[in-house]
């Protein structure tokens, strides 16, 4: 952990034009995650918190204002880099979980790689990386309608780790499950962090947000607590 | 390599298999529909040309009009020689060669006068060139046979005497007895003798009426092959019109030409008509295109946030297209076998040319199509999931 953060927003805002007129959705946000962190972004409904994600998950460039993910700006990518990155540098776990429904858990956590390698894992890498997560060969051989909420979202962060993301980003995973089962899902996360990932977590319960080591809290599209 | 887009599109296809069915069945009947026409039209073409050259195989080499310089005079012998003739005789081969005698002259039967064209053939020319429907074939002097429309204007029967030349008083004229009546055949003659409305007498008896023994207004060459049309004219042309043009060389193989062309823009509009029905095709092919992208938003969403290329995406949706695409040429083609023998036997009534190449090359050609239609309904749509933004995409329920 040198001087470069892994994420930095300077002086970031997002506004959507409305009818009803502008709407901003992020206002002047600037701040810096380091690699390794496990931060937790808190905020009522309306914050800006999911904006706040897709910016931090390039899926969409700020309206003012610079992002640097690993050192590198988003706005200046093309879009096939800025795709590149979202497959290379960032894994992505859903509240819905959001798996492919035609393919098996298995063949889910192995999109990544081909997409990456652009051929079929012959590693055993999506294998093992399912296994890290309690699936074993049986059960990756389900489609995803054939799964519990709780198997799913095991499936979906496989996927996420399948090509060694820098960050884990997480919008909600617990939502769409039972307590016990997301507390096993957290489980999961922590002990991704401590292999060193960089895990940023959307929440809005403060029991979920306990487990991150800092806390970023938005209000009104501005960090009201860092 | 097996590309996971290809196993997506795949599953994305049995996943909607009524669906995706239904708009291979359009597909089918597109490809079905351009290939019976094509083969339809091209049968029909196949058909009358062969129709046509039976009657086009016959060169008429008639003496050239006279030219003479001025001051001296025109010679009365304007016919083709017994030299020429020998010629002739030389440069066709194996080919048979006619000569005829012929002029126009008046006629009587009974009290009824006509007017006519006389022919003098030799018997065994006759023979081989002349279908007589009733009757016989001349055998010897003061014989005729009668063309099908004089025969039925003058009510001709077997053993019905004519007088022929201009009628004189002075003069007895010479009578040939009817021994054969021809079948009609009208304009499609296929030995260069308009004989419907002849009298066709032997060449002996003719000469003796008419003089001009050894001379011929026409010689026919009928070819075996019409294929060789062209260099038995050269042939001839070479050999009698060696220092000057004595005769002309006709054919009618431009009239094979004219209906040829007729016929190929008959094929085409037949097919433009075949064509509709890949269009109906191709709109329902969008269509299920449309509904794959609408209905998998969602999908499309989560593989362009993971990280899907817009390529990849396109690549995904246009082998959906490509697969109903080939379901339906398939099935068209082996249908198009089926349906289109069966369209050309019924319709045409002869299938000896159905198997030829010029005729099955509609089914590739039709299969072709369809895929081609296919993937070009599918190119929308692909581009329209590629393009999607990721977020907006995700959102949709």
């Amino acid at each position: 952990m040198n001087g470069t953060p892994l994420i930095r927003l300077a002086n970031v805002s997002k506004v959507y034009p409305l009818e009803s007129g502008d709407f901003t959705a992020l206002n002047h946000i600037s701040l810096d995650i380091s690699e390794g962190e496990f931060v937790a972004l808190m905020g009522p409904s309306g914050s800006g918190k999911s904006t706040m994600m897709n910016q931090l998950g390039i899926l969409d460039v700020p309206t003012t204002g610079e992002i640097y993910v690993a050192g590198k700006n988003i706005a200046s990518m093309t879009n096939l880099e800025r795709t590149h990155m979202r497959r290379d540098v960032i894994g992505y776990v859903f509240q819905k979980f959001y798996l492919i429904p035609l393919l098996s858990a298995y063949e889910n956590v192995e999109y990544p790689l081909i997409l990456k390698y652009k051929k079929r894992d012959t590693t055993g890498r999506a294998a093992a990386v399912l296994k890290s997560v309690g699936f074993d060969q049986e059960m990756s051989a389900h489609r995803p309608n054939q799964l519990s909420g709780g198997q799913q979202q095991r499936v979906a962060i496989a996927r996420a780790l399948v090509n060694d993301p820098k960050i884990i980003l997480c919008d909600e995973p617990t939502g769409n499950l039972d307590r016990k089962t997301g507390f096993q899902i957290m489980d999961i996360l922590v002990g991704l962090h401590k292999e060193g990932k960089t895990v940023i977590l959307v929440t809005h319960d403060p029991k979920i947000a306990e487990y991150a080591h800092r806390t970023i809290q938005l209000e009104d599209g501005k960090v009201v607590e860092s | 390599m097996k590309d996971i887009f290809f196993d997506l599109s795949v599953r994305s296809v049995r996943l909607n298999f009524l669906r995706s069915l239904l708009a291979s069945i359009g597909i089918v009947i597109g490809v079905v529909a351009i290939s019976s026409m094509g083969m339809l039209g091209t049968n029909m073409q196949l058909i009358v040309k062969d129709q046509l050259t039976t009657g086009i195989n016959t060169i008429a080499i008639t003496p050239d009009v006279v030219r003479a310089e001025p001051g001296a005079s025109v010679s009365s012998n304007t016919g083709i020689t017994d030299i020429q003739l020998r010629e002739i005789r030389d440069a066709a081969g194996i080919n048979e060669v006619i000569p005829i005698d012929r002029t126009n002259t008046q006629f009587s039967i009974g009290s009824n006068d006509g007017r006519g064209s006389i022919y003098g053939l030799d018997p065994a020319d006759i023979k081989n060139i002349m279908n007589v429907s009733e009757g016989s074939t001349i055998r010897g002097e003061g014989e005729a046979i009668v063309g099908a429309t004089i025969a039925n204007r003058f009510n001709l029967k077997i053993g019905t005497r004519i007088k022929i030349g201009e009628p004189n008083i002075s003069v007895t004229r010479p009578v040939v007895r009817v021994v054969g009546i021809l079948s009609s055949v009208g304009l499609s003659s296929s030995n260069g003798i308009n004989s419907d409305n002849a009298i066709i007498v032997s060449d002996t008896w003719y000469s003796n009426q008419f003089g001009g023994e050894n001379v011929y207004d026409q010689v026919n060459v009928n070819l075996k092959d019409v294929s060789t049309l062209t260099e038995v004219e050269n042939a001839i042309d070479k050999k009698v019109n060696r220092n000057k043009e004595v005769v002309r060389i006709s054919d009618s193989s431009s009239r094979i030409t004219s209906v040829s062309s007729t016929l190929s823009s008959l094929t085409t509009f037949i097919l433009a008509i075949g064509s509709i029905s890949l269009l109906v095709a191709a709109t329902s092919i969008f269509n299920v295109m449309m509904m794959s992208v609408s209905e998998r938003v969602q999908e499309i969403g989560i593989l362009l946030s993971i990280g899907t290329e817009k390529g990849e995406i396109r690549r995904m949706f246009l082998y959906e297209a490509f697969i109903l695409g080939i379901i339906g040429a398939v099935i068209g083609g082996i249908m198009s076998v089926i349906i289109g023998y069966s369209v050309v036997s019924a319709m045409i009534g002869n299938t000896s040319y159905f198997f030829l190449p010029e005729s099955l090359v509609y089914i590739p050609a039709g299969m072709l199509i369809g895929m081609i239609v296919c993937i070009v309904s599918g190119l929308y749509p692909a581009w329209r999931a590629s393009n999607m933004d990721p977020i907006d995409a995700l959102r949709n329920e």
